[in-house]
């Protein structure tokens, strides 16, 4: 599942950089897309604004057909104060933003599949596949407004992969 | 040696089915031909001439409805032969646009062009329309698919965002009529009252008015019938009128396209196909009932979020390939069974595919599917 997990991010974070190349983090003192991998960053107080951050929570596995094919769920999770120069009431719209990034990231709803545990990263035989993203309600607190869009993301599980 | 790496036989996957029509040609009976050998890797969003992009469909099922036969020998008597004893097979599908092509496609019969009346009206009305105002000519050069030419005296009367019907006016003509579609057939001239709007008035030659000039109209979408022949004539249009009744059938040639996640692809071509119900819609509600589903941690220590990211609307997922055929006369029909919510139409379309025979073999055949594995997959 690790060669699914790392191709949907990668596929997600190079397609950002095409919607709005201005959404940017500085993470661990380097400034790169602004959209990152939770399991894959030091555990974090507050989950970083302005930035789409990805939590792989579901997993099933359907045996039955040719390959295994492997269902992860992605819960894609993102929140904004707005702008200083608008003291933040603009936050709204900020959010809106990102709805609309986060839609243009997903389409298409597919990718090929590579390894990227191998440089370059190796081109496998299959592409993962998602799900249209489930918008949750958006919620304000405090000065934030945050909201969580879950998606469903599958594989085939290729001759030895893991 | 080299070899390639593979995977097996694998299960196509996907969430929509893409729908193409293109006109038969009624007069010479000739459908219009898709040639996997040529166009099986078309963009889909530019189909090959002269198939027409009518979007992502939804409902759609195809049965087959060929009657099998035994012949039996002996006692006790056993098969000895089975025989194919008709040819037959459905289609049905729901389209999620409303436009003049989709409408008529679902209706099945004349699907007519709503013309202005004249003033004062005569007569006392009429269903489908009255007397429409008069057309105007086009000028005798000058016009292209997507630009009408015409004198500046007749442009100033048509604005910029109307609908305009573009056709040449009835003369008495009998058998099919319409420019680009066969759009009707017409027994006599008596029976469509000999009015010279008729063809207009059924015509599928229609678009919408981008911008008006001095020197004509440009056309927000080219004409079904491409490049206007002089003799054409221009008419303002409302919107569209069918029917339950009539007596003419429509014949579209059809394909539809599954696009599998791995690159395969799913075609499906019928060359003939006629509808075989009336005009039906289909209502889906468009907000699904909100379930709690089991929740996973919360991204802030929050309770109010965490409360809200355990809500999760129940999405309502639409199988394109249902398990049996709906019947046409099944579809949700609009009444008040959804309450107050909110509904999206669909068209509701059912058709029958006539036969064609196969150039390869001479087999008289409806239906052609074919399929292109994807890459690196076994067959």
């Amino acid at each position: 599942m690790q060669n699914a997990k790392d191709t949907f991010y990668i596929t997600l974070r190079n397609r950002l950089t095409q919607v709005n190349p201005a959404r940017t983090i500085l993470l661990r003192s380097v400034t790169r897309p602004g959209i990152l991998v939770e399991e894959a960053e030091s555990p974090m107080a507050l989950p970083v604004l302005d930035a789409f951050t990805l939590r792989w929570t579901g997993l099933a596995i359907l045996p039955q057909l040719p390959l295994p094919l492997a269902q992860m769920t992605c819960e894609i999770y993102y929140s904004t104060a707005g702008t200083q120069p608008n003291s933040g009431l603009d936050r709204g719209r900020a959010l809106e933003e990102m709805d609309a990034e986060l839609q243009q990231m997903l389409s298409p709803q597919c990718a090929p599949k590579l390894n990227y545990t191998t440089t370059p990263p190796g081109a496998m035989l299959t592409s993962i596949f998602w799900s249209e993203p489930e918008f949750q309600p958006a919620v304000p607190l405090r000065d934030q407004i945050s909201r969580t869009a879950l998606v469903t993301v599958w594989s085939w599980q290729e001759a030895g992969e893991r | 040696m080299s070899t390639s790496p593979s995977i097996p036989a694998m299960t196509p996957t996907t969430r929509r089915v893409r729908a193409y029509f293109a006109p038969v040609n009624r007069t010479q009976a000739q459908p219009a031909v898709f040639d996997p050998s040529l166009n099986a890797n078309f963009s889909l969003d530019s189909p090959p001439a002269p198939w027409i992009d009518l979007g992502w469909i939804e409902a759609f099922t195809r049965k087959s409805t060929s009657k099998y036969g035994v012949l039996a020998a002996g006692s006790p008597a056993n098969t000895q032969y089975q025989v194919r004893e008709s040819l037959d097979a459905v289609v049905s599908l729901r389209f999620t646009s409303w436009s003049k092509l989709t409408m008529a496609l679902a209706a099945g019969s004349q699907h007519m062009n709503v013309i202005p009346a004249a003033t004062p009206v005569s007569g006392n009305g009429n269903g489908s329309g009255s007397k429409g105002v008069s057309a105007v000519s086009l000028s005798a050069t000058g016009s292209t698919a997507t630009f009408l030419a015409m004198a500046s005296t007749d442009a100033i009367s048509f604005q910029a965002g109307s609908l305009v019907a573009v056709d040449v006016d009835y003369t008495g003509q009998t058998g099919y009529v319409g420019s680009g579609v066969s759009a009707a057939y017409v027994l006599s001239a008596a029976a469509v009252n000999s009015d010279p709007d008729y063809i207009r008035r059924v015509t599928f030659n229609v678009a919408r008015v981008q911008s008006v000039t001095s020197t004509g109209l440009t056309l927000a979408q080219p004409l079904i019938a491409g490049v206007p022949a002089a003799a054409m004539k221009v008419q303002p249009i409302l919107g569209f009128v069918d029917r339950e009744g009539g007596s003419f059938f429509q014949e579209w040639s059809a394909l539809f396209v599954i696009a599998g996640d791995q690159g395969e692809r799913i075609f499906y071509y019928y060359p003939r196909l006629q509808a075989i119900g009336g005009a039906e819609e289909a209502a889906t509600p468009l907000t699904a009932p909100a379930a709690t589903v089991a929740s996973s941690r919360p991204f802030t220590s929050s309770t109010a979020s965490a409360n809200v990211a355990n809500l999760r609307n129940a999405a309502a997922t639409h199988t394109t390939q249902a398990g049996s055929m709906p019947s046409p006369t099944a579809a949700q029909m609009l009444s008040p069974a959804h309450g107050n919510q909110s509904e999206r139409i669909s068209l509701a379309a059912g058709f029958r595919a006539l036969p064609v025979t196969d150039a390869n073999d001479g087999e008289r055949v409806v239906c052609f599917r074919t399929f292109i594995p994807p890459v690196f997959a076994l067959v």
